[in-house]
């Protein structure tokens, strides 16, 4: 049987918990694509001319939405765009993918010293600390401004002119990230635990802090990459589930409330949120079926790494959309057989009465396999057929 | 149990520190106050075993059982002179990879289990493992990754090893996110997991055997 819907109406379908035509398929691209594509990190994140040419090479592995890679606007869903970068992320090694080179990622180290002090003076005590030593004061003026101001726009037209000659819909349009993510960067997992469990009160007061910061950008950046025009823009894809490790207990003071309120926040601005929430949050669903609570229906997906889906769906179905999660070790080293027949037992688990997207955990990673890609879109034909 | 190792399994730190000092000002012999903490850390692996603890539980309950070391350690040296670790791992995270939290974790536990830890840090080339092998002789040798490329690097770093003879002379463990998703057979470490806990208890089994057989 033919599609007989639009990618995007598909996926409408899928957020407001209704059967479409067949079950879609929407695997997160990453890295992947400019890999394929033959273009080197350094391009994929200064030149998006580059990176939607080489998106266009990829049709056949891109299911129902592509990743416009905000990552690379704002880089992991910092505040600022000009000069994050600088203090969170290793970029040493742009040119190449390993092992010759990095991806860009985070080094675990402890950049908030006094929370209170982020508080009271804002994050330019940490954009502009000297002790980083992190070549951020070396940047001129000029670079700055570029990248606040017109960069953005730039990178924005690049995807709507990308959208229009494909027709294939934005996954997202900005990109939020949790507190306690946030935190976790910039004190590192083990700062971070110790406050959690002797100073919890200023681990509650920087999150509450954090909210308004992240949630404003977070809609800004929508509203620039076309939010009501171009389809997938009004999408926020919020990001992480947490630190590695929570406990339900710890999960729910520390994580869900705050999650919630952010949640809700978006929602109630006009916006759609992707909960791209790694981990495995099997122990935290209860929690999580009240993501939408109070909130009018079809806004919200639940995007897991390492949840078990059959648990997902039985606790989750009816009330939110699913997302998930063929494993990224089977796109690398795994056959197309092997790729199909996960699909489609994640498809008869999760798919029945609609409100399901199959989908990759966390990403495809940059190694994988096309043929691996090109069965998981197979599978939602062959299995997905409502 | 004792209230040392009581408070160390409710994730008390306070407790803790008190019942040390006051180990401290009864003149206790130190080292069973460490074995004593270990016992609470026994207790606390039992836990996130059985899925009552999660990981931040974990690593507090290390956190915590360094804490108490720090006090022990100058009083150690008092009534035993320099002790040797029981053993020795060196843990990196393969080329490529920059990932860490998984390795900071198992060095912390190792530690607090009395064995030398001997980190290369993150990235590390395959011939820096074969070299620190040559350099520090441990017992152990730990590969860390997340990324599904770093597999390949695991076992290039294995290979690396029996092409320089060294093969035989070290125990290799696997762990990350990653190796739980590949099948076994697929690796040629002698051990992988995903859980630093198990981690680490394979370690130490490891080293006792090996002190076992050189005993």
């Amino acid at each position: 049987m033919s599609d007989t819907l639009t990618r995007f109406e598909r996926l409408e379908r899928a957020w407001r918990l209704e059967e479409a035509d067949r079950v879609p398929v929407a695997p997160i691209l990453c890295y992947i694509i400019p890999y394929l594509g033959r273009i080197s990190i350094w391009d994929m994140f200064t030149r998006p001319d580059l990176l939607v040419q080489a998106t266009k090479q990829c049709l056949d592995i891109i299911g129902d939405n592509i990743d416009p890679n905000i990552t690379t606007l704002n880089h992991l869903g910092l505040f600022g765009r000009a000069g994050w970068d600088q203090v969170t992320l290793d970029w040493r090694i742009w040119e190449h993918y390993p092992p010759d080179g990095n991806l860009p990622s985070l080094y675990e180290k402890t950049i908030i010293d006094d929370y209170d002090d982020v508080m009271r003076r804002g994050f330019s005590t940490i954009l502009f600390n000297k002790k980083l030593n992190n070549g951020i004061h070396a940047r001129n003026i000029d670079d700055f401004l570029y990248y606040q101001f017109e960069y953005p726009m730039i990178y924005a037209n690049a995807w709507r002119k990308f959208v229009e000659d494909t027709g294939i819909p934005l996954l997202m349009g900005g990109r939020a990230c949790h507190p306690l993510d946030m935190l976790q960067y910039y004190r590192g997992i083990s700062q971070l635990t110790s406050d959690i469990f002797e100073v919890p009160e200023k681990v509650h007061a920087i999150c509450e802090w954090f909210i308004d910061y992240e949630t404003k950008r977070a809609m800004d950046d929508a509203m620039i990459m076309g939010a009501g025009e171009v389809p997938g823009a009004e999408i926020i894809f919020f990001v992480n589930g947490g630190p590695p490790g929570m406990s339900p207990g710890i999960f729910k003071e520390f994580f869900w409330p705050y999650a919630k309120k952010m949640v809700d926040n978006f929602v109630k601005s006009g916006f759609k949120v992707w909960n791209h929430w790694d981990g495995d949050h099997t122990p935290n669903l209860e929690t999580i079926a009240n993501i939408a609570d109070g909130l009018p229906k079809g806004r919200i997906v639940m995007d897991f790494e390492k949840t078990d889906m059959k648990r997902a769906k039985e606790v989750l179905g009816g009330k939110v959309c699913i997302y998930g999660n063929v494993p990224s070790a089977l796109y690398c080293y795994g056959s197309p057989e092997e790729v199909d027949a996960y699909c489609k037992k994640l498809i008869a688990e999760c798919a029945a009465g609609g409100g399901y997207i199959l989908g990759s955990e966390c990403e495809v990673p940059w190694d994988a396999r096309p043929e691996n890609i090109r069965a998981m879109l197979k599978a939602a034909e062959k299995y997905g057929v409502y | 149990m004792g209230k040392l190792s009581e408070a160390i399994a409710v994730l008390d730190k306070q407790g803790v520190l008190q019942a040390v000092e006051e180990g401290i000002a009864a003149n206790l012999d130190p080292l069973l106050m460490i074995d004593e903490a270990r016992f609470g850390l026994e207790v606390v692996g039992e836990k996130f075993d059985r899925g009552e603890y999660f990981l931040m539980e974990l690593m507090r309950a290390a956190q915590i059982f360094q804490s108490a070391a720090g006090l022990l350690a100058p009083k150690i040296e008092e009534f035993h002179g320099k002790v040797q670790a029981k053993g020795k791992v060196l843990l990196g995270t393969v080329a490529g990879d920059i990932h860490d939290l998984g390795k900071n974790i198992v060095k912390i536990l190792l530690e607090c289990r009395g064995i030398e830890v001997i980190d290369l840090g993150v990235d590390v080339r395959t011939q820096k493992f074969v070299k620190a092998v040559e350099e520090y002789q441990p017992d152990v040798i730990g590969l860390s990754a997340l990324l599904t490329a770093s597999v390949a690097e695991m076992n290039k770093v294995v290979e690396a090893l029996e092409q320089a003879g060294l093969r035989k002379a070290v125990k290799v463990i696997v762990g990350g996110g990653i190796v739980g998703e590949i099948q076994r057979s697929a690796l040629k470490a002698d051990h992988a997991t995903i859980d630093a806990n198990e981690g680490v208890r394979t370690i130490e089994g490891w080293i006792d055997e090996r002190a076992i057989q050189v005993a």
